[in-house]
């Protein structure tokens, strides 16, 4: 059976790490990305079935990631962005752009986990 | 070595501005390779120390990732999660690997809530990095101790309590507001006990973050807040003051009052403010009564009290006001007479001789 891909674009490398170690237990295959520029190119290479990004990112911020998957690549792969407290009209902008689902910072991997499977039906 | 016995003739020869313009010359261009060389053996030095950091921080951010994963349901730390205590304890003597180590904690606590949020709490307490927190408490430069005191509040740890208390005044605010803030996340309203011993003045600074921090919450069951709004430190009379406006403490309105009387001009006004939000329709008659006596800006206050809380028999008080010298409580007292009495307020436009009043009063019919 083939694994579910996903891309993590998230500039916190323990966080990364963490939810790279709970996913890949959870049988998706992860690949992570530093800055939104990666996560651009991550995408494009990889066409993953759902993408977990955070806002606020080095060079290339989370909404111009959203931004780019849904008017230049056209494309309907569902996004979770992450988002910390006060960024709430950030998280409106990405919901404009186009994302499925939104997490605030602290946020629970497993309640992560669980918002993954609904949005891909597994 | 005839080149040289040239350079030699030249040098004697010549005259001593040029001589010691040389030596000048020689001097700086020592300096600069000594500076280059230096500046060379400081970046490398750097450039190795970020390396090294960047490599303990990928070795214990898998380590912690370890842990994290091998706990079980029991609650006890399992085998491998002993040995990764018991590797970290080794790399917590060194205080550069200890910060390392704080900060790659840190870092996922504010980003992860639940079980996982806990769990770095117990790995907090169980390699003993809690017992260098609590050392920095005791520590003489008023940084180290503001920074032990940060970590503590940010790993939540409660028993520390005791042992930052006695900050709650010290000299420096730094380490005042970060014992305040650390009150305020572990024990919330509850926390605000330290503005009963605070003798110093509570900047406004840390009043908008203790606000913050409040609102963070989920229970927002205040405490009683009187002792505080009759507090002898004026700082804290304006806290409690924001904490009645922003949750509607309607039960303190007679303590208000009391505040009308305040030395204070700050306190009287923001008592004023505070007292139209509450809807304090007993304070509208006695500054009614003593409005004279008022200073300017507590009469401007007023007047939006008066805004707010106006009732048909306020009129000829309005009424007496409508030219006032102060341009805000002219505007404030015509936009009032026009809601209680537009008729009134239409018959000012003929009745206005002065051309000036006149413009007001045509200015706030738009309004």
């Amino acid at each position: 059976m083939n694994k579910k891909k996903i891309v993590l674009a998230e500039d916190n490398s323990t966080l990364s790490l963490l939810l790279k170690f709970r996913l890949e237990k959870e049988g998706y295959e992860l690949f992570v990305a530093t800055d939104g520029k990666q996560a651009v190119d991550l995408i494009e290479s990889m066409s993953p079935d759902l993408i977990l990004s955070d806002i606020m990112m080095p060079f290339v911020s989370g909404l111009e990631v959203i931004s780019h998957l849904r008017n230049k690549l056209n494309l309907n792969t569902p996004i979770i962005v992450f988002s910390s407290a006060g960024q709430e009209e950030m998280v409106l902008k990405a919901f404009n752009l186009g994302a499925n689902d939104f997490m605030g910072k602290p946020f629970s991997p497993n309640e992560l986990v669980i918002r993954i499977k609904r949005l891909l039906g597994t | 070595m005839v080149d040289y016995q040239y350079i030699y003739d030249y040098y004697s020869n010549a005259p001593h501005l040029i001589q010691w313009v040389w030596w000048v010359s020689a001097i700086l261009a020592t300096g600069i390779v000594v500076l280059a060389i230096c500046l060379k053996f400081i970046r490398s030095s750097l450039r190795r120390k970020s390396n090294e950091a960047a490599k303990f921080k990928t070795e214990y951010e898998a380590l912690l990732i370890e842990y994290l994963y091998s706990g079980d349901e029991s609650g006890k730390l399992t085998e491998p999660q002993k040995l990764i205590v018991s590797k970290i304890k080794d790399s917590i003597k060194t205080g550069f690997k200890r910060k390392l180590i704080v900060s790659v904690l840190y870092n996922l606590r504010n980003e992860v809530s639940g079980e996982m949020s806990d769990s770095i709490k117990t790995f907090y307490y169980e390699t003993g990095l809690i017992h260098f927190a609590f050392e920095r408490l005791k520590s003489k430069k008023w940084n180290i101790i503001a920074k032990g005191i940060g970590e503590l509040r940010c790993f939540g740890i409660d028993e520390a309590s005791h042992a930052i208390a006695p900050f709650i005044n010290h000299p420096k605010s730094e380490v005042r507001s970060e014992t305040h803030l650390y009150m305020v996340n572990l024990f919330l309203f509850e926390g605000l006990s330290f503005l009963d011993d605070l003798k110093v003045s509570l900047s406004e600074w840390i009043q908008i973050q203790l606000l913050e921090t409040l609102q963070k919450f989920d229970n927002q069951e205040i405490c009683d807040i009187r002792p505080w709004l009759n507090s002898k430190n004026d700082s804290v009379v304006l806290f409690a003051l924001k904490l009645a406006q922003i949750y509607n403490q309607f039960e303190v309105k007679e303590t208000l009052m009391d505040l009308l009387s305040h030395d204070n001009k700050e306190v009287r006004i923001k008592t004023i403010d505070v007292l139209a939000h509450l809807y304090g329709i007993e304070a509208k008659e006695m500054l009614k009564a003593n409005f004279n006596e008022l200073s300017l800006e507590e009469q401007i206050s007023f007047f939006k009290l008066l805004e707010k809380l106006v009732a048909p028999d306020d009129e000829p008080f309005i009424e007496a006001y409508l030219f006032h010298k102060n341009f805000e409580i002219q505007l404030l007292a015509l936009k009032i007479l026009k809601e209680i009495n537009f008729d009134k307020y239409i018959g000012l436009t003929k009745s206005s001789n002065d051309n000036k009043s006149l413009a007001m009063v045509k200015a706030v019919k738009v309004l």
